[in-house]
């Protein structure tokens, strides 16, 4: 565990860590601006309300859905093996939240109020669960990231007590990973029943989107995770990858992309049927409008066919750089999805008017202050991966086998 | 009717029993199984308990003329910024060759989906059917504003300062500012129904206790009062009117009915 490394290594990670330090920095600042001048700073309006921070915020949840997924599969189904990505999995979901909830207090317009969301029930809304099951499931991910945290050298240096005690959490795994699977399969979902429920948008008003939100997570999460391993341990040498888990993981992707493309289908085809005010209009945005290079490029063949021939066919996925490409892509097709539905139920709305319930179209491209803040909250959360990959070992296969021959040694202290 | 009864009181407990305990065995923990439940069912947040008064406003599209007084004094009396409007005036097609205008206030929705989103309970319903802002409990997510079929919230993008352009010719404001970060809305001027009311004076008759934008309407183009009191203006220009309300097909149960344009109107 020496910080010691070869020069070679150590220059482009400094230039990396620089380089996402600045972005992050340039990030900060227009947060500073956000809250001294307000949203007014967005080009947000009250047609447009939501906008890119809620993709990015959306798009982080459901990068960390690796996190239950994973810790489900290790604690509850017992497929044991997975336990080193699981720990990936949980580090990428902690950075994951902790992004959402940055973006989020950008977003809301007294985030001074912040902690009304915890205060104040109403429990009708969509919103008020998702708020109260991010809050549990973010504690979940700190108590599940304890052990990996106890493993800082320094704190097992300086304070060998807190870390003896950080990594005694572990034997909660179980438990939590049930809380974990429970908290993340209900707001998972929410977010997308989140637009789902609204009446008043025809184009969100469909069950489907949180059965859609769901599965396109579980995709999107397990590929984040799948894809920070394999970055890791092609870029750092001193971080050891069982590739033969990553490779299984990635074809259970494959098939889950294949559900997720299949509910997809059913789901626009549904819609296709007889004219229905705003809902034809929207379809017809995001099929043939303003967002349909995202929808049939980004979501549908990049962001799910490439990806599912790729990691279905045992030649293509055995490359690791196919492999990568192909996870890279199902991240961005999630992303891309959760940008289009956020996006196409604003841009179409519908009159009130009498007899005349008819479609008008909006506008909405991110200001300059959106987009650097939202930049520096990525750059944020990359670094904080970067990071944990360098000093936490979050990525590490050889430490189950390490554990199981000392399992005395409170050292990295995660397997069992 | 007895055994109609006895099954409504039967069916009830079963029902909701059923669904705590697969819940609970299903999801292995009960506040998230109780969250689930309340979320599906309506409780005491909905339009359920219902005072003595029942407000609503009857605006009559034939006798609108689209002058915008309704909108101008709304904004004098609740300090809404010029840029902002509670109470929009919006052309809606012709009528012969007359046009005929929608003046939208908020809906103050039976069900309003504003109610229904917000995760801080900071929009509610009042026993006398006004849908309210908590302004101080907002957080300024903007859920109540993507919900709301009718436009009729508005954000504050940034905060209202200066001299408000429509005092004091239109009136004086009755109500606080409302800070940066949060939307707002029509209130159905709550402020003067229950000034009013503690005056002992009758809202919709009397001018002090009804909204501004129905007594500053030129030509009594705007009704309001309660319907439960059968003898009200509303109750009886509902009765003896054909009315219509604004995207019915929602099930939002607006407060705020319409009187179309008739040919008569037009002479």
């Amino acid at each position: 565990m020496s910080l010691t490394k070869p020069p070679v290594f150590l220059k482009p990670f400094s230039l990396w860590v620089a380089s996402l330090s600045l972005v992050f920095f340039v990030g900060l600042i227009g947060i500073g601006v956000v809250f001294t001048k307000g949203l007014v700073v967005t080009n947000l309006t009250d047609l447009v309300p939501w906008g890119l921070w809620i993709t990015i915020d959306l798009s982080s949840i459901a990068m960390s859905a690796g996190a239950f997924t994973l810790c489900a599969l290790v604690y509850i189904l017992g497929l044991k093996r997975f336990q080193p990505l699981a720990r990936t999995a949980t580090f990428v979901g902690l950075i994951g939240y902790s992004m959402a909830v940055l973006t989020l207090l950008l977003d809301i317009g007294r985030p001074d109020r912040f902690w009304h969301a915890v205060v104040y029930w109403n429990t009708h809304s969509v919103l008020w669960e998702v708020t109260m099951c991010v809050t549990l499931y973010f504690t979940v991910l700190l108590l599940e990231s304890a052990p990996i945290f106890a493993g800082l050298p320094w704190l097992r240096q300086r304070f060998p007590w807190i870390s003896r005690r950080l990594s005694s959490l572990h034997h909660l795994a179980p438990y939590l990973a049930v809380v974990g699977l429970g908290l993340s399969m209900l707001h998972q979902s929410s977010l997308g029943a989140t637009y789902g429920v609204l009446k008043a948008r025809p184009i969100w008003y469909r069950p489907d989107l949180s059965v859609l939100f769901m599965a396109s997570a579980i995709a999107g999460g397990i590929s984040m995770t799948l894809l920070v391993t394999m970055l890791s341990g092609r870029l750092s040498p001193r971080v050891k990858v069982n590739d033969e888990l990553v490779e299984k993981l990635a074809y259970a992707v494959g098939w889950v992309l294949v559900g997720y493309l299949y509910f997809r289908f059913w789901d626009a085809l549904s819609m296709t049927y007889t004219y229905a005010p705003g809902r034809t209009e929207g379809l017809q945005v995001i099929t043939k409008g303003a967002l349909s290079f995202n929808f049939w490029v980004g979501e549908i063949l990049l962001g799910a066919v490439v990806p599912i021939l790729i990691l279905l066919n045992r030649r293509y996925r055995r490359q690791p750089i196919l492999r990568m490409l192909a996870l890279a892509l199902v991240v961005g097709g999630v992303v891309a999805y959760r940008w289009d539905t956020n996006i196409a139920g604003q841009l179409v709305l519908l009159t009130y008017l009498p007899n005349e319930i008819v479609a008008r179209y909006t506008h909405y491209v991110p200001s300059f202050i959106e987009i650097i803040t939202g930049a520096g909250v990525v750059a944020y959360g990359t670094l904080a991966v970067t990071l944990g990959v360098r000093y936490l070992n979050i990525v590490d296969h050889s430490l189950e086998v390490h554990a199981e021959q000392t399992s005395a040694a409170p050292a990295p202290a995660i397997g069992d | 009717m007895d055994a109609c009864k006895s099954n409504e009181l039967n069916l009830e407990p079963v029902n909701s029993d059923i669904g705590r305990r697969q819940f609970l065995k299903v999801v292995g923990f009960g506040a998230a199984a109780i969250a689930g439940l309340r979320m599906t069912r309506r409780t005491g947040a909905s339009s359920g308990e219902k005072g003595p008064h029942q407000w609503a406003m009857v605006i009559d599209q034939g006798k609108c003329t689209g002058c915008g007084y309704c909108t101008n004094a709304c904004r004098a009396h609740n300090d809404v910024p010029p840029d902002i409007s509670w109470n929009r005036v919006i052309e809606a097609g012709k009528v012969g060759d007359k046009t005929v205008f929608i003046s939208r206030p908020c809906m103050q929705c039976e069900h309003a989906p504003c109610v229904e989103v917000c995760p801080v309970g900071a929009s509610y319903y009042r026993p006398d059917g006004i849908v309210m802002m908590d302004y101080d409990r907002c957080i300024g997510c903007r859920y109540c504003e993507v919900a709301c079929p009718y436009g009729g919230r508005a954000f504050n993008w940034e905060a209202f300062t200066g001299p408000n352009p429509a005092v004091p010719t239109w009136g004086q404001p009755e109500v606080p500012r409302r800070p940066r970060g949060v939307p707002e809305k029509c209130s159905f001027c709550y402020q003067r129904i229950d000034r009013g009311l503690a005056l002992g004076l009758t809202p919709g008759v009397d001018k002090d206790a009804t909204p501004a934008c129905v007594v500053a309407c030129p030509v009594g183009a705007r009704a309001f009062g309660d319907l439960n009191d059968p003898e009200s203006n509303v109750s009886q220009l509902l009765k003896n009117n054909p009315y219509f309300r604004l995207r019915e097909d929602l099930g939002t149960k607006p407060r705020v009915y319409y009187l179309p344009p008739r040919e008569e109107v037009k002479k």
